[in-house]
């Protein structure tokens, strides 16, 4: 991470282009942070679903469909035990903001979802918050939304 | 007020002032808040504010479906995620969009929007 720590005023442009291309830099990068946890996510949600609990913490929330889910058991227990065996999701699109309240990363993602012998797809809206732990490239999910959109 | 108060008051307000006067939005944000609008960003209130005045339709109106809310952790702010329809003066048919938004409390004992995300679903 960055920081620019200066009381004193910008008054260069030289300075404040260079505190723009800073801020753009640190958009970029969570940008690459939220694609990258999406591409994770829905290949291990459509690969290897179980595995998906090493993305979860104690503290974690999970509102699926209205229904609010708390903790990696539960959380792992609900995804493990969804209707359907095999799925594919195909992401339209990723919006990533930083939360600078929780120094977070708030990703934001819409796709649809095949389920296997269905002929229709789902269209679906999924809002994750990120966490980092210790400084480290572990992304833990803080509070996953899943609402199916029809 | 419990959570899902909260949640389902600060949604009746933002779409009510956002349907009947755009302008009414700009104490919702502040310097540090963020707009991803359709995939642009935009950040601070006057830039977003800015933004949505300026959108190509004069009247419109939002009907909710859904509103599932979190609280975000420590620092007391909670995330809202809704779905609705949006109806444009004119138009056949509404659209269905979805929007996130991280608030947190101001030091009145409001809230504010920090993080904001929309998104139109298509079919």
């Amino acid at each position: 991470m960055v920081r620019l720590g200066t009381s004193a005023p910008l008054y260069s442009h030289g300075l404040i282009a260079y505190e723009r291309r800073v801020v753009e830099k640190m958009e970029e990068q969570v940008e690459m942070v939220g694609k990258a946890f999406v591409d994770h996510y829905y290949h291990l949600f459509d690969n290897n679903r179980a595995a998906l609990v090493s993305l979860y913490q104690p503290t974690s929330t999970l509102t699926f469909e209205g229904q609010q889910i708390l903790g990696v058991d539960k959380i792992s227990n609900k995804l493990n035990n969804l209707p359907f065996d095999q799925c594919r999701h195909v992401i339209s699109t990723i919006d990533s903001q930083p939360s600078s309240s929780t120094g977070g990363i708030l990703v934001f993602v819409s796709g649809c979802l095949q389920l296997q012998g269905e002929e229709h797809h789902l269209r679906f809206s999924q809002v994750y918050l990120l966490l980092h732990a210790h400084g480290f490239l572990c992304i833990y999910i803080k509070k996953p939304y899943h609402k199916l959109c029809i | 007020m419990d959570p899902e108060s909260v949640a389902r008051a600060f949604v009746l307000h933002y779409y009510t002032t956002f349907d009947a006067n755009r302008a009414g939005l700009a104490n919702l944000y502040q310097d540090g808040s963020m707009l991803t609008f359709e995939g642009q960003k935009i950040q601070g209130s006057q830039n977003i504010v800015a933004k949505l005045t300026n959108l190509p339709f004069q009247q419109c109106q939002h009907s909710i479906s859904t509103v599932d809310f979190q609280p975000s952790g420590p620092a007391g702010g909670m995330l809202v995620f809704v779905s609705g329809n949006l109806q444009l003066a004119g138009e056949q048919h509404a659209l269905k969009f979805s929007q996130m938004f991280h608030l947190m409390p101001t030091a009145q004992g409001n809230f504010y929007v920090l993080n904001d995300i929309f998104r139109l679903n298509y079919a």
